[in-house]
């Protein structure tokens, strides 16, 4: 393998080379991306769109190029986004982005006929364009044999044959490059495939071209080819087995998700829990300690601690989106998801939602129609995401102690839950709100192939590094707000916290080091205890107690709740400090004080019917500003995200009225 | 080119061709932008497409890919038989041979 090349600024001797990616889709494009940038790749939109654009730089000798990925095409002649903004940016009439100096058409040497198609129309805009030739190693395996100066010959233009995946013929690339860019460029006259001939048909020509191109390129080529591929699809694309296949896959992806995510999670919360503590201990008491202790490691690091499973779930998609299976996927699911009235694409960002709604979101991308696109994000947030996970033990605990097969039978039942509405949300708004018929499919079907390592830990890490900045950004925000709501305007401890204090320093004097701890846990506890009561938070919760007690909740949860607007699971540290937990992590103490948490007639507030009715809100309530912010950057605007918000607290507050009020009878 | 009387007997929709059956693609008569695709991966006038599985969506073969295409699109593409290819469809509601 080729290592990619690092590139150091060099001192401005040679202006900047501009140099556009463009190929059909599944023609190793982000592969080639890859090998000639490395990790110097950063992901964006293209201005004023939702077009992604990864832009990477490479070395091209004494020169720096930088190397722009257009989205995977296979014409630029459509109205779709991606071709409109493919064929801008190519002809340098994206603002910001100038023409640029040189082009790579990237063609499968496994499939050139087809590829030869967008060949002819790039070819046309007459850019210095150098030829990459890819899969020849696969296209060898498959006995094609392509006569690589003929073809030269017949486009006009350098032809590097090349196999991105195992970096052969990758500097040879950079060397044509090198040589062509910013030098005068006279294409061919062969270069030029027939544009307005055709009087009915403006692809016929092109694809006329095309074959002819191909067929005389083409030395040799066995009369079938793709069996394997035909006898794999035979089972992975059958109506029933299929679906049957995938559901497995799912399973599997998700088992080694949750699974190898524990251990890089664990390391991610005790190194929070050690900064916290160096943190504690070193800052001078007062609010900078609170702010960095409670603020923000404690809010950040409960967000990153979700950093592990996001990485893992893109390897895999990655993964199976380079074997090409993530295709039959969408095309199986395709009949069903068509009843709720969204393209089998949109089941793949509804997997990803099942980890975190944030790269579920970014990932509807695959999802051409703006109005499916649409549904999907806003249906995305209402699969339990694993930020509800924490939320679901703690209240499934509270239910269901002791007796695990009824709380997995809980857990389960949240879930079940996300995915109707979902469902159920997606039909209805495809009825009422964004009313259309579901685009039809039309899906390549790639031949099945080994996946490539680097591509697949290049997109995780790429994903991680996006979600990395909104937790140092957005949700860092959102933590200190919060911190501030909660622990302002300040208030002296209560009577009760001062004299045990006072009781804790006795004791030290005589010796008790136990009692003394103990008391002042306990004084902490309390004051704490007092100062969030007293708080804008807890003001606010007793604000909206009116509102929320036909929820079957007291003020303390409804602090709870609005603390959780920002990240979901932050109600579980809320509720500890509320009710006045001495060790917050602890689970089991947690769960013992909430059960014994009485109201003011003496009832106890975690009631069945309060606690099935906690559940059912957090399943379907829209309590995550990264998630909003995300769905912002998707749509362009707040009121898609505003939306978002309403009609799910809507939809989760009657759902856990109703839940309420029917168990409170039953119970 | 002498134009020639519609003879619709003589082509089916491609939906409804048997399994492993060729055509040659002679219209596409819806227009939408999904049509635009369909034609720029190959499925257009002149191009010879196979049906590899039928159904809905169902898998055609066109310039050496697969491609899953819904039902309802692939009924909006007329196909003749390929050279040296007699005609094998299924049983339709209506047209065909």
């Amino acid at each position: 393998m080729t290592p990619a090349q690092p590139i150091r600024r060099h001192p401005a001797a040679e202006p900047e080379v501009v140099v556009a990616l463009v190929g059909n889709p599944n023609a190793g494009k982000t592969t080639l991306f890859n090998a000639l940038t490395g990790l110097r790749a950063k992901t964006a939109n293209f201005p004023g769109t939702t077009v992604e654009r990864r832009v990477g730089f490479s070395r091209l000798g004494p020169r720096r190029a930088k190397l722009i990925d257009l989205p995977g095409l296979y014409s630029i002649s459509s109205e779709t986004p991606e071709e409109r903004i493919a064929r801008d940016a190519l002809t340098g009439r994206l603002p910001g982005l100038p023409r640029p100096d040189a082009v790579i058409l990237l063609l499968d040497a496994t499939h050139l006929e087809r590829n030869l198609y967008l060949a002819s129309q790039v070819l046309e805009l007459g850019l210095p364009t150098v030829v990459a030739l890819n899969m020849v190693d696969l296209a060898e395996r498959a006995a094609i044999d392509i006569d690589v100066e003929r073809l030269s010959a017949e486009l006009g233009c350098p032809v590097v044959p090349l196999a991105a995946r195992s970096g052969r013929g990758v500097e040879e690339l950079r060397r044509r490059l090198e040589a062509l860019a910013g030098r005068p460029w006279q294409p061919a006259p062969a270069a030029s495939p027939p544009s307005h001939d055709c009087e009915g048909c403006p692809f016929k020509a092109r694809f006329d071209w095309a074959e002819e191109v191909g067929g005389r390129c083409t030395v040799s080529r066995p009369a079938v080819t793709g069996e394997r591929t035909a006898r794999i699809d035979r089972v992975l694309t059958h109506p029933s087995i299929g679906v049957a296949a995938f559901l497995a896959v799912v399973f599997v992806v998700f088992g080694l998700i949750f699974w190898v995510a524990e251990w890089p999670m664990g390391w991610i919360e005790q190194g929070f829990a050690w900064a916290g503590g160096q943190l504690g201990r070193w800052l001078p008491e007062g609010e900078v300690k609170s702010l960095l202790v409670e603020g923000v490691v404690g809010g950040v690091g409960g967000v990153l601690v979700f950093l592990p499973q996001i990485a893992i779930l893109f390897f895999f998609l990655s993964l199976l989106e380079d074997t090409g299976y993530l295709a039959r996927a969408a095309f199986v699911m395709d009949r069903l998801m068509r009843r709720v009235g969204l393209p089998g694409k949109a089941f793949v960002p509804m997997i990803s939602a099942h980890a975190c709604a944030i790269p579920a979101i970014m990932s509807t991308r695959v999802i051409e129609d703006r109005r499916d696109r649409l549904v999907t994000i806003l249906v995305l947030p209402l699969f339990s995401c694993s930020a509800r996970i924490p939320v679901y033990t703690m209240l499934t605990a509270l239910l269901f102690p002791h007796r695990p097969v009824a709380a997995a039978a809980v857990f389960t039942g949240a879930y079940a839950l996300g995915i109707a509405a979902a469902l159920g949300m997606a039909f209805a708004f495809k009825r009422t709100l964004l009313p259309g018929e579901t685009r039809p499919l039309v899906l390549e079907l790639p031949g099945y192939k080994l996946p490539g390592l680097r591509t697949s830990l290049l997109a995780a890490w790429d994903r991680a590094r996006v979600f990395v900045r909104r937790a140092g950004t957005v949700i860092l925000g959102a933590s200190i707000v919060l911190w501030a709501l909660a622990s302002f305007p300040r208030t002296d401890p209560p009577q009760e916290a001062v004299a045990l204090r006072e009781r804790a320093s006795a004791l030290a004097l005589v010796g008790d080091a136990e009692g003394a701890d103990a008391a002042a846990a306990r004084a902490e506890s309390l004051a704490r205890q007092h100062a969030l009561g007293r708080s804008f938070a807890g003001r606010l919760g007793r604000f909206v107690e009116p509102a929320i007690r036909p929820l079957g909740y007291d003020w303390q949860i409804g602090v709870g709740i609005l603390s959780s607007f920002a990240a979901r699971e932050v109600i579980v540290s809320t509720l500890a400090v509320v009710y006045g937990v001495g060790e917050t992590d602890d689970p089991q103490p947690l769960t013992e004080t909430l059960r014994a948490a009485r109201r003011s007639d003496g009832t106890p507030v975690f009631t069945a019917a309060t606690s099935l009715s906690l559940l059912v809100f957090y399943v379907l309530a829209m309590q995550c500003l990264s998630t909003q912010a995300i769905t912002r950057r998707e749509t362009n605007g707040w009121r898609w995200p505003l939306f978002q918000l309403g009609y799910m607290t809507a939809l989760a507050y009657v759902a856990a009225l109703l839940v309420y009020q029917t168990a409170r009878w039953l119970v | 080119m002498e134009p020639t009387a519609p003879l619709p007997e003589t082509t089916v929709s491609l939906s409804r061709l048997l399994p492993g059956r060729c055509g040659v693609v002679i219209s596409v008569e819806a227009g939408d932008a999904e049509i635009e695709q369909l034609k720029a991966m190959g499925v257009c006038e002149g191009r010879e497409v196979m049906l590899v599985q039928a159904g809905d969506p169902l898998i055609l073969r066109v310039m050496g890919t697969r491609i899953g295409v819904s039902a309802r699109l692939a009924a909006s593409v007329r196909v003749d038989a390929c050279a040296g290819d007699t005609f094998g469809t299924r049983p339709g509601p209506a047209g065909g041979a």
